[in-house]
C-alpha cells in the first residue's frame, strides 16, 4: 500500500502545455478548414502538387435510387439533406451530367460549373414503358378491374404495365361484379370534354383527330386558358408554350437565370438558344429582362414542343419545373431548365385519348377506356 | 449585526455590502452597477443568439467563417476536457483504493473535530437514514464527529419530528448530534439550503463548539447535502488533504459528486445529466485554479467564521460561499481536489414528465450561479487587494463559462445550420453554403467520439447490479449518451438563458429544492 498517493493531479504547466499545442492546431486548422469549405483543394495532377479551386453541383432526384454520370464517371452518393446529390470537387468548366436507370429513361444535361459556386439542377426518370391503372365501371370482388372484350386474345394495354392484374371477360352478365365508385367520378371528368383534339395555338381549328363518337362538345383546355402554379404560369402565344415567371426576380427559380455577361459568353454556357432568348427580351418593352445582383432573369422561358402540335399542357402533378405537353404522338413531360437543352421525355404514346389532371393525378381516356398514368417511380427490381 | 460582532470578521467582510445578492439591495451608484451587471449576462447571451441569427441573414459569409471557428474551437476543447476526465478518473480510482486511515497517521489529528451539517427540507425518512448510515460506516472516530441535522421550519412539524427521531436513533453514535430548526421568518434571509446552513453554524457554533471550548480551528466544516452518502475513507481523505494543504486555513475541499444512490432506479435521462455533472466536476478537479466549490464540500470553521458564515440570501449558497471566501481573504483561498467520491442521488421523480420538470428546476437552479459573476465582478471592482490579473482572470473565466454553457449548445446544435436555411441567394450558391453542414457534422461526430470515452467512465462508477435489474440495463447504461445533444440544450442552454433572462429583468429566483427519491 503506498504512503502517499501516487497520482498528481494535472499540473498547470501540463495544462498549460496541452492548451498551447490546441492553440496551436486550432491556429493551423482553421484556415485549412475554410479553405476546403470555399472549394480549394490540393491537387496532385501530373506529378504537380498545386492548389486548384472546384464549385459542385446539386441534383434533385425524384428517386434517389438511379445512377448519377459526371462526365461519363459513375458517382457514389454523397447525399446532403432533401433528395439530392452533392457532387463535390469538380473543376471549373462544362461537364456533362447524367441520370439512369434501366427502366427509366434517361435525362442528361451539360452544364457549366464555376470555381466556389454549386449549380442546381433537377433531374427527371419518366418510366421507359408506361405505368397506369385502370379504371373501370366494375370490378371484381377482389377489387380488379373487368374488362368487357369481344375477343380473348386481344392486348388491353400493349404499351404498358399495369398497377393490378385485369380481369378480362366476354360476358356482359355484370351481376357478380361490383360498380366501382370511382369510375362515375372519372367520368364527370372528361364529360366536358372534347372528344376532337384541338391545338392550342389555334383555338379555330379542328379536327385534327377525330375520336370515333358523334358528340361535339366544348374544348376543355382552351388556348387562351392559363394554366398557373405559384407564380408560375403557361402560356401559349405566337405558337409557341411558354413558362412565365409572374413575381418579382427575389423568388424565380434559378433557372429562369444567367451569370451576367456577353452574350457570346452566355451562348458558350447555356446554349444559342439562351443567349437569343436574352438578346430577345432585352430589345422587349413587354417582357423586359429582370436584373438580379449578378444575375440576368428572363421573365419567360419558351418549352421545347419537339416541332409538334399540343394539345394540352399543363403543370406535371406536384411539381413548378416539369411540364405535361400533349403532343401529336404522345403524352411528354419536359423541363422548364433550358441551359443546354431541355430534357423532354415520353410519358404515355399514343394519338387519340384525352388527357385530364385533376387533384395531381394524370387520367387519359382512350378508346373509351379510363386510366390514372402513375407517376410515382418504384424501386429498381 | 453590532460592530462589536464584527471583531472576528476579515476586513472586507465587514463591510455592509459584502453580502449583497441583488441590485435592489444597494443604494445609488452600487444599485446602478450592480444592476448593470445582473442585466450582462443575459444580454450577452441573447445577443450572441440573435447576433448569429442576424449575421446568417445578412452576412451569411461572416456567420459560416464563424460557425467553422466555433465547430474546431468545441471538437478542440472537448479533447482538452477529455484529458482532464480521463486523468481525474485515474486519479479517483487509485484514491477510492488507497488506504487514507493509514495515510493520516503521520498527522496529529486527534485535536481535530468534523462538523457535518445537513440541511434537509421535507425528503424522506429513508433518505436521511442512509446518508446518517454512510457517517457509521465511515472509517473514522465517530466521537470526533458533530453531526447537524438541520431542519426547516417551514417544513412543517413532520419534518421537525422526523429529524428528532433521527437523534433519538443516531445521536448516541457519535460525538454530538443536534437537530436545528432554522426558522422561516428570518429577515433578508431567502428560503433554502443556504440560510439553512447560516442558521445551522450559529447554532452550532454556540451550542457545541464554543461550549466545549474547542477551538475554530481544530473544526472541518463538511456542508453535505442530505442524501450526500460519504465513501468510508472521506475523512481520512480530507484529513490528509488539510494537513498536505499548502495553506489548509485559506482552503475549500472539494470531493467528486456521484450522482450513483439510486442510479439503478433512475431514468437514462436522469442518469445522463447526473453523470455529466460528475464529468464537469472531475474536470474541475484537475484544474482547481479555476474552480469554485460545488454541492457537499468542506473547509473550516475558522474560514467560515471569519466571513460569518456565507450568505442565506442567494440560491446558488454553494458556490458563493466559495467567492465569500475568496474576496474576504483578498484573493488568497483557492479549492483543493480531494479527488475522492461522495454519493449523491439522481434527479427523479415518480413520471417521466415529473423527471422532466425535475431535472429543468435543478439546472436553472445550478446555472443561476450566474448571480456569482455578478457579485464578484462587483467585489472586484471594490477590493483592490485581490492581484488585477487574478481579478480580470477569474472575472473573464466565470463570465466565459456561463456565457457559453448557455450559448454553445445552441450554436453547435441549432445555429450552425442557421446561414444555411437564413443566408442569402448568393451564399446559398456557393460551396461553402453546402460544405458547411457537412464540415459541422463531421466535426460534431469527431467531438461525439468523447462519448465513448463517457460511456466508458461511467459505467466503471457505475455501482454494482441490483437484484432486480436486467444485465440489459448495462446496454442502456452504454447507448444513454447519444442523448447528449438533447441534454446539452434542454437542460443547460435553455434553462441556463432562462436563469439569465430572470437576472435580466430583475425576476429574481428563489431557492427551489431538488425533490429527492430513494428506494
Amino acid at each position: 500500500m503506498p504512503t502517499e498517493p501516487k497520482i498528481e493531479g494535472l499540473s498547470q504547466r501540463r495544462r498549460q502545455v496541452l492548451f498551447l499545442f490546441l492553440v496551436l492546431v486550432f491556429v493551423v486548422s482553421l484556415p485549412v478548414m475554410i479553405f476546403y469549405t470555399t472549394g480549394y483543394r490540393l491537387s496532385f495532377d501530373n506529378d504537380k502538387t498545386s492548389i486548384i479551386t472546384t464549385g459542385g453541383l446539386y441534383v434533385t432526384t425524384d428517386n434517389l435510387e438511379v445512377e448519377v454520370y459526371l462526365d461519363e464517371e459513375k458517382i457514389e452518393k454523397p447525399r446532403l439533406f432533401r433528395s439530392a446529390y452533392y457532387i463535390q470537387n469538380i473543376e471549373a468548366g462544362k461537364h456533362l451530367l447524367v441520370v439512369q436507370r434501366p427502366d427509366l429513361q434517361t435525362w442528361v444535361k451539360e452544364l457549366p460549373v464555376d470555381s466556389h459556386i454549386v449549380i442546381e439542377v433537377a433531374a427527371f426518370n419518366m418510366p421507359v414503358i408506361p405505368h397506369i391503372r385502370p379504371i373501370t365501371k366494375y370490378t371484381t370482388e377482389r377489387n380488379l378491374p373487368v374488362f368487357k372484350q369481344t375477343a380473348s386474345t386481344t392486348i388491353i394495354f400493349p404499351e404498358a404495365t399495369t398497377t393490378t392484374p385485369l380481369y378480362a371477360t366476354t360476358s356482359l352478365a355484370t351481376s357478380s361484379y361490383q360498380i366501382n365508385e370511382e369510375f362515375a367520378f372519372v367520368e364527370s371528368l372528361f364529360a366536358s370534354s372534347s372528344v376532337v383534339l384541338r391545338s392550342v395555338f389555334e383555338p379555330k381549328k379542328i379536327n385534327k383527330f377525330q375520336f370515333a363518337t358523334s358528340s361535339q362538345k366544348t374544348v376543355s383546355t382552351s388556348p387562351e386558358a392559363l394554366k398557373q402554379r405559384g407564380d408560375l404560369s403557361l402560356k401559349a402565344k405566337d405558337d409557341q408554350l411558354f413558362a412565365v415567371w409572374n413575381d418579382d426576380v427575389s423568388g424565380i427559380p434559378h433557372y429562369f437565370c444567367v451569370t451576367e455577361g456577353p452574350l457570346s459568353s452566355t451562348a458558350a454556357r447555356y446554349g444559342q438558344h439562351v443567349a437569343d432568348s436574352i438578346f430577345k427580351l432585352s430589345i422587349s418593352s413587354t417582357t423586359p429582362l429582370l436584373i438580379n445582383g449578378d444575375r440576368v432573369c428572363r421573365p419567360e422561358v419558351q418549352l421545347n414542343r419537339l416541332q409538334q402540335d399540343v394539345f394540352f399542357y399543363d403543370f406535371f402533378p406536384d411539381s413548378q419545373d416539369l411540364i405535361l405537353l400533349q403532343l401529336e404522338d404522345g403524352l411528354y413531360v419536359t423541363e422548364i431548365d433550358d441551359r443546354a437543352w431541355q430534357n423532354t421525355q415520353l410519358l404515355y404514346p399514343g394519338n387519340n385519348f384525352i388527357v385530364v389532371v385533376e387533384n395531381g393525378v394524370i387520367y387519359i381516356k382512350e378508346e373509351g377506356v379510363y386510366f390514372e398514368v402513375i407517376i410515382e417511380i418504384e424501386p429498381p427490381e | 449585526m453590532s460592530p462589536e460582532d464584527q471583531s472576528h470578521l476579515l476586513p472586507y467582510a465587514r463591510r455592509p455590502d459584502f453580502k449583497v445578492a441583488r441590485a435592489n439591495e444597494l443604494t445609488g451608484k452600487d444599485r446602478q452597477f450592480f444592476r448593470f451587471l445582473e442585466i450582462v449576462p443575459g444580454v450577452a447571451a441573447w445577443s450572441t443568439i440573435f447576433g448569429i441569427i442576424l449575421a446568417s441573414i445578412y452576412t451569411p459569409f461572416a456567420a459560416a467563417y464563424f460557425i467553422i471557428a466555433f465547430s474546431i474551437y468545441w471538437v478542440l476543447k472537448t479533447f482538452f476536457l477529455s484529458i482532464h476526465v480521463r486523468h481525474n478518473w485515474k486519479r479517483l480510482k487509485h484514491h477510492i483504493d488507497l488506504d487514507w486511515e493509514a495515510l493520516v497517521q503521520r498527522f496529529d489529528y486527534d485535536q481535530m473535530h468534523h462538523l457535518v451539517i445537513f440541511p434537509f427540507y421535507k425528503e424522506p425518512r429513508e433518505v436521511i437514514e442512509g446518508t446518517l448510515q454512510g457517517l457509521i460506516e465511515s472509517r473514522y472516530n465517530k466521537d470526533k464527529l458533530i453531526v447537524v441535522l438541520a431542519a426547516e421550519e417551514r417544513a412543517g412539524q413532520d419534518a421537525i419530528e422526523l429529524a428528532k427521531e433521527m437523534e433519538e436513533k443516531f445521536g448516541s453514535l457519535f460525538g454530538n448530534f443536534i437537530v436545528t430548526i432554522h426558522p422561516d421568518d428570518i429577515a433578508g434571509e431567502i428560503a433554502g439550503k443556504g440560510s439553512n446552513t447560516h442558521y445551522a453554524l450559529h447554532q452550532v457554533r454556540e451550542k457545541v463548539i464554543d461550549q466545549k471550548n474547542i477551538d475554530y480551528k481544530n473544526v472541518l466544516v463538511s456542508i453535505f447535502d442530505i442524501d450526500t452518502v460519504i465513501y468510508p475513507d472521506y475523512f481520512n481523505c480530507l484529513v490528509w488533504h488539510f494537513y498536505t494543504a499548502k495553506d489548509p486555513y485559506k482552503s475549500a475541499f472539494q470531493p467528486v459528486p456521484l450522482f450513483t444512490n439510486n442510479l439503478w432506479e433512475a431514468t437514462a435521462l436522469s442518469r445522463v445529466m447526473a453523470m455529466s455533472s460528475t464529468f464537469w466536476q472531475m474536470i474541475m478537479q484537475e484544474r482547481p485554479d479555476k474552480a469554485a466549490t460545488f454541492s457537499s464540500h468542506s473547509v473550516s470553521f475558522q474560514a467560515l467564521y471569519e466571513i460569518g458564515y456565507g450568505q442565506a440570501n442567494v440560491v446558488s449558497e454553494d458556490s458563493r460561499i466559495f467567492w465569500n471566501l475568496l474576496i474576504a481573504n483578498d484573493g488568497n483561498f483557492k479549492v483543493v481536489s480531494l479527488s475522492y467520491p461522495i454519493a449523491m442521488d439522481a434527479t427523479t421523480a415518480s413520471t417521466a414528465w415529473g423527471t422532466i420538470q425535475n431535472i429543468y428546476r435543478q439546472h436553472r437552479r445550478w446555472t443561476y450561479g450566474v448571480e456569482n459573476w455578478c457579485y464578484l465582478v462587483y467585489h472586484f471592482s471594490k477590493n483592490k487587494a485581490i492581484p488585477l490579473k487574478k481579478r480580470l482572470s477569474i472575472a473573464a473565466l466565470q463570465g466565459e463559462g456561463y456565457w457559453s454553457l448557455v450559448t454553445n449548445p445552441i450554436m453547435l446544435f441549432i445555429l450552425g445550420w442557421a446561414p444555411i436555411f437564413l443566408g442569402t441567394r448568393e451564399f446559398h450558391a456557393t460551396v461553402l453554403s453546402y460544405e458547411l453542414p457537412i464540415m459541422v457534422r463531421n466535426l460534431l461526430i469527431i467531438a461525439m467520439l468523447g462519448m465513448v470515452v463517457s460511456s466508458i467512465i461511467s459505467l466503471s462508477l457505475t455501482p454494482p447490479r441490483p437484484a432486480g435489474h436486467s444485465r440489459f440495463k448495462y446496454i442502456v447504461m452504454a447507448l444513454q449518451w447519444i442523448m447528449v445533444p438533447f441534454t446539452m440544450i434542454v437542460f443547460s442552454a435553455i434553462p441556463g438563458l432562462d436563469a439569465q433572462t430572470r437576472l435580466m429583468l430583475g425576476r429574481y429566483m428563489g431557492f427551489w429544492v431538488t425533490p429527492k427519491r430513494q428506494k
